[in-house]
């Protein structure tokens, strides 16, 4: 024990040090005033769980909602893990990544679905309730960091110490500084033989305005420094300012669709508290429900009974379906209305694909998968939709690319499904002939033979910062994605960023920032670049329908919309991708691009000429079979259009076009 | 093998009549070549070498008498393949084909083929091979051209080949095949025509033809790429089969299966028994693939695996090779059989494959087949499809 007290008394020492020199802050006298002895009889950090802990035990100022932004890699959820397992949340050396529970988080290093885990931890005799609610790392689901950000008083800003600060990093950064967040720096692998804390606390200091002393040091991997993590979540950020006389009003910041309980809101309690029975109205719709149960996520789901003002956790109501928990929105008391917080807005489809089944048969088990998927992502839209070349599908609308990709792998990991998909479309405005407008969500809905007047597609405002040596470089990559300089500013004094980099603006069409754009930007920036965007207007473009043909039949489920200059192009990369992968039949084939009914490129596919002139004697005959059983299997996974056999691939590979 | 459909049908109502016997023994592999060989290279006449191949004549043979025999007809037709069989000293096939006989009991009039290599043999070899029984040799003649027999690693020149053919001519078989390979690095059409021209002035009774195959771990799939130079393109590969095909069926020969011609009434019966796909067939040996109630079996393609596999059979004493595995599926006798008959020039008969599998698979077949009818692949007659991508229509 001996060795044990006198470090806590050092730590003890250390924590008052800087206490003292940052407690111009916030409150200081309740923490100061709180240097009572412990609880009598508890351990310190055994959970919440085992430690006998009820939410009634954490008042307001005990209560801290805190997240972890970084950028990707930089060991986030590894950091996560340790925090769990100091304050007794889970069990040290358990599974890696706790909090990432979805396979294609593990796989990808990104967080898809925010979650959260509520850790009670002893500082300076104190028992606290620290809410520790992670972000999603990616831009498509920038409103999901800005919804969780929400929920929380603070942030620790993670970075690499050998990578240093990163696009992420300052975009994150902006995230939080905006939402008035106390920002807590970690510098993180400082144990890395290539770590430089000193130049990248320096750093910090130039590009965020952070005191090199605030910046902990710490090794997520070997828990060097984590247990001045906490101590400073506690003093830096401040607890949360609800009232707790007021009405209730919640913040609904998550829901998630789990098989056993339906719907669970993650909420945070803004003003007031929530018990088990109270009957709740969502600000929204007015919808109102009962409460089932209320609980802590620590981090299992454990039933409270109650939550507090400033406190995070679940709630459980009869909500059958994510899409009626609508996260952003604001909860009270049923007949208690108050004032809505701020943060609500319906997830709009910004990009649209066709997805089918690979087999013909499967469409029953796709349309099953899809429905228990879409339970848990209210983001998604959904509709029927038939191709001629597919069969049966649906059309689905994502809020970006990356939330499609993410959407299919989950699609195919946690459901079983086998997909193809059509390339990503954005939603296009026509004016036909005589004042008519239509929208189109799919290039085969685009009239032929029909004079269109004008076309209308979507842009974003597009938000980009980077250092100025890399400017001509991005112009370039914008002006070749039909991008507009909007303005472009070099940052004033107080807001020094990366090497005094300059923010720009452009306006780009939607549909450009598919393909290649990001890694484009990230590599001509030397993966500087930070990208971020926002709803633009409708602009008019010159556009057209662009079609593959093949022996003169359109393949539905490959038409485009491009751009009138790109359509030769376009068609000739798509001719030629068709070629290679097409594969040849026992005909030829005359693979066509047509934009706007006009022939723009064309390939020749040869007739097979000899793929069955092997000899084939007794020991052959095995081999042969299995041959033509690999065909066979290939075969089941082609699609036909007119006589030609289509191989899947060929849908994945024109995707990429 | 014109066998009555009723009698074809059903497999049980089928008992082996055939023996596929395998001797590795090469004097050296050749580059395409991707069959279970034993090169002895120039030691051929060495004690170890005649030592090994003793031992596996002697392994041969133990196999062959726990091999149960089904039904109790004797073999119809009897092939050895390689391998180079005709290094194996003619005692030595003596005893294999005591053991068969032995065994199975040989038909008279049985078709006994063996596969010869130029610069193996002499007319009084292959004098002393008839004298066994041997009816029917199929030499390996390959190519006409002394540089493309080099670039294949045959082990034959070009002079060995004239000598080859000179001694079979002497010996007067019952029965001979010459095989040739179109495809090979750098052959050209003239080439090809000449080859062609050189083999019909042989007068041979059958001539395989058979197109390179790059096979997966050999030296030419290594160095060569299919349809790329210096291999022939695809188009020009195909020109040589249906070159061969026209050159050699104006001289008076049929082209009854996709590699192979033959004069009237030729045709070689051991490998129609598995180009029909109905009867089963023994096989023994190194690599060798039998087929019994209803099952496909390899045996190992390595020495020391066979030779254990032999000892485990022998020992276990079930008497059917593969027995232990179960039986090919319906589906799979099924592709087997469509694969191998539309090889044919007889072609899939319909109303045989409606007795044997049913119905529906014909009409799937039937259905299946008809748009190549239009683009004239296939062409129906009577009942039957066939597949005629070598007539020169196209």
């Amino acid at each position: 024990m001996v060795p044990r007290l006198f470090r806590l008394c050092a730590h003890l020492r250390h924590t008052l040090n800087v206490w003292e020199r940052k407690q111009g802050l916030w409150q200081p006298g309740r923490a100061l005033s709180s240097a009572a002895p412990a609880p009598a009889g508890k351990e310190a950090n055994l959970g919440f769980v085992d430690g006998g802990f009820r939410v009634t035990d954490f008042p307001q100022d005990k209560v801290r909602n805190f997240s972890i932004i970084a950028h990707v890699d930089h060991g986030k959820s590894t950091l996560a893990d340790r925090l769990l397992e100091l304050t007794g949340a889970i069990r040290k050396g358990g599974q890696a990544q706790y909090l990432d529970k979805l396979q294609v988080e593990r796989e990808r290093g990104i967080t898809v679905k925010a979650q959260t885990a509520s850790l009670v931890y002893r500082h300076r005799g104190e028992d606290y309730l620290l809410n520790l609610i992670d972000t999603p790392g990616h831009v498509d689901f920038s409103y999901e960091v800005s919804r969780s950000l929400a929920a929380c008083q603070g942030a620790l800003l993670l970075v690499d110490a050998a990578q240093g600060v990163q696009a992420q990093t300052v975009a994150n950064f902006f995230l939080a500084f905006d939402q008035d967040l106390a920002i807590v720096p970690v510098l993180n692998k400082v144990d890395l033989p290539s770590a430089e804390p000193d130049k990248v606390a320096e750093q910090m200091q130039q590009v965020f305005d952070i005191p090199e002393e605030n910046c902990l040091r710490t090794s997520a991997k070997s828990g060097l420094g984590l247990e001045d993590v906490l101590p400073a979540v506690i003093k830096r950020v401040p607890p949360p300012r609800g009232d707790p006389e007021g009405d209730p009003r919640l913040l609904l910041f998550d829901a998630y669709h789990d098989a056993f309980r339906g719907v669970v809101c993650l909420v945070e309690v803004v003003d007031g508290s929530i018990r088990t029975g109270d009957r709740v109205t969502a600000a929204s719709s007015g919808d109102t429900y009962d409460v089932s149960e209320v609980g802590v996520l620590v981090p299992e789901a454990r039933s409270t009974g109650q939550l507090c003002t400033g406190q995070v956790g679940y709630v459980i109501t009869g909500i059958k379906n994510t899409r009626a928990a609508r996260v952003g929105d604001t909860w009270h008391l049923y007949k208690r209305p108050v004032e809505r917080l701020p943060g609500f807005k319906p997830s709009k489809s910004m990009v649209f694909a066709g997805i089918y089944p690979t087999g013909g048969g499967e469409f029953d088990a796709l349309a099953a998968a899809m429905d228990r998927l879409c339970l848990t992502d209210a983001s998604i839209g959904v509709k029927r939709e038939n191709s001629d070349a597919l069969g049966a599908g649906f059309r689905c609308g994502f809020l970006g690319l990356l939330h499609m990709e993410v959407f299919l792998q989950r699609l195919e990991q946690e459901h079983g499904a086998s997909v193809i998909t059509t390339a990503p479309t954005v939603p296009y405005a026509l004016d036909l002939y005589g004042g008519e407008r239509m929208e189109i969500q799919n290039p085969s809905q685009f009239p032929l033979g029909v004079k269109v007047l004008g076309v209308w597609e979507p842009t974003v405002a597009a938000t980009i910062t980077l250092p100025s040596e890399y400017l001509g470089a991005l112009m370039q990559l914008c002006q070749d994605r039909r991008g507009e300089l909007t303005e472009h500013t070099h940052l004033g004094p107080g807001r020094l960023l990366l090497r005094r980099g300059p923010y720009v603006w452009y306006a780009l069409p939607l549909a450009e920032l598919g393909g290649d754009f990001y890694d484009e930007l990230k590599s001509l920036s030397s993966g500087y670049a930070s990208f971020d965007y926002a709803e633009g207007p409708t602009r008019r473009a010159s556009l057209v329908r662009l079609d593959l043909m093949l022996n003169g039949l359109p393949v539905d489920a490959l038409a485009r919309v491009v751009h009138r200059d790109k359509a030769q192009q376009v068609g000739r990369a798509m001719c030629a991708a068709m070629r290679d992968k097409l594969g040849r039949q026992m005909f030829e084939v005359a693979i066509q691009a047509t934009a706007s009914g006009k022939v723009v490129a064309r390939e020749t596919l040869k007739a097979f000429r000899k793929n069955v002139t092997a000899k084939c004697y007794g020991g052959d005959v095995s081999r042969k079979r299995k041959l033509l059983e690999r065909q066979k299997e290939g075969k089941k996974r082609m699609r036909r259009v007119g006589s030609v056999d289509v191989p899947q691939e060929v849908f994945h590979a024109l995707m990429r076009v | 093998m014109q066998c009555s459909v009723a009698a074809c049908v059903g497999t049980d109502l089928e008992v082996p009549t055939s023996a596929y016997v395998h001797l590795p023994f090469c004097k050296r592999k050749c580059f395409y070549c991707d069959f279970p060989v034993v090169a002895t290279g120039s030691q051929l006449h060495s004690a170890p070498v005649q030592d090994a191949l003793q031992a596996y004549v002697a392994l041969l043979c133990r196999e062959i008498a726990a091999t149960q025999p089904v039904g109790g007809a004797p073999l119809r037709t009897v092939f050895f393949g390689g391998g180079t069989p005709s290094l194996i000293p003619p005692p030595q096939l003596a005893r294999v084909l005591d053991a068969l006989a032995a065994r199975f009991g040989i038909a008279a009039g049985a078709e006994v083929s063996m596969e010869a290599d130029p610069g193996t043999f002499d007319a009084l070899r292959l004098r002393e091979y008839m004298a066994l029984g041997v009816n029917r040799f199929s030499i390996g003649v390959q190519a006409f051209q002394q540089e493309l027999l080099e670039v294949c690693g045959r082990s034959h020149s070009l002079a060995d080949v004239h000598a080859a053919l000179t001694a079979v001519r002497d010996a007067a078989p019952a029965a001979w095949s010459l095989d040739l390979m179109a495809g090979l690095p750098g052959l050209g059409a003239a080439a090809w025509e000449a080859s062609l021209v050189q083999a019909l002035a042989a007068k041979p009774d059958h001539i395989s033809v058979y197109d390179l195959q790059v096979e997966e771990g050999t030296p030419f799939a290594r160095w060569y790429q299919p349809g790329a130079a210096p291999l022939p393109g695809e188009g020009a590969a195909a020109d040589q089969l249906r070159a061969a095909s026209a050159v050699l069926r104006a001289a008076g020969y049929e082209h009854y299966e996709l590699s192979s011609y033959a004069l009237p009434g030729k045709r070689c019966q051991h490998n129609q028994v598995y180009w029909a796909a109905s009867q089963p067939y023994h096989a023994f040996g190194l690599g060798a693939a039998s087929l019994l109630g209803a099952r496909r079996f390899a045996r190992p393609r390595a020495m020391r695996a066979y030779r254990a596999w032999v000892e485990a059979f022998v020992a276990a004493g079930s008497g059917v090779p593969g027995g232990d595995q179960p039986p090919d599926s319906a589906h799979e006798q099924l592709l087997d059989y469509v694969m191998l008959r539309l090889r044919l020039s007889d072609g899939l008969d319909l109303a045989h494959m409606a007795a044997r599998f049913g119905a529906a698979p014909a009409a799937a077949a039937a259905a299946a087949l008809a748009p190549h009818v239009v683009t004239g692949l296939a062409e129906v007659a009577a009942g039957r499809s066939a597949l005629w991508g070598f007539r020169g229509r196209r």
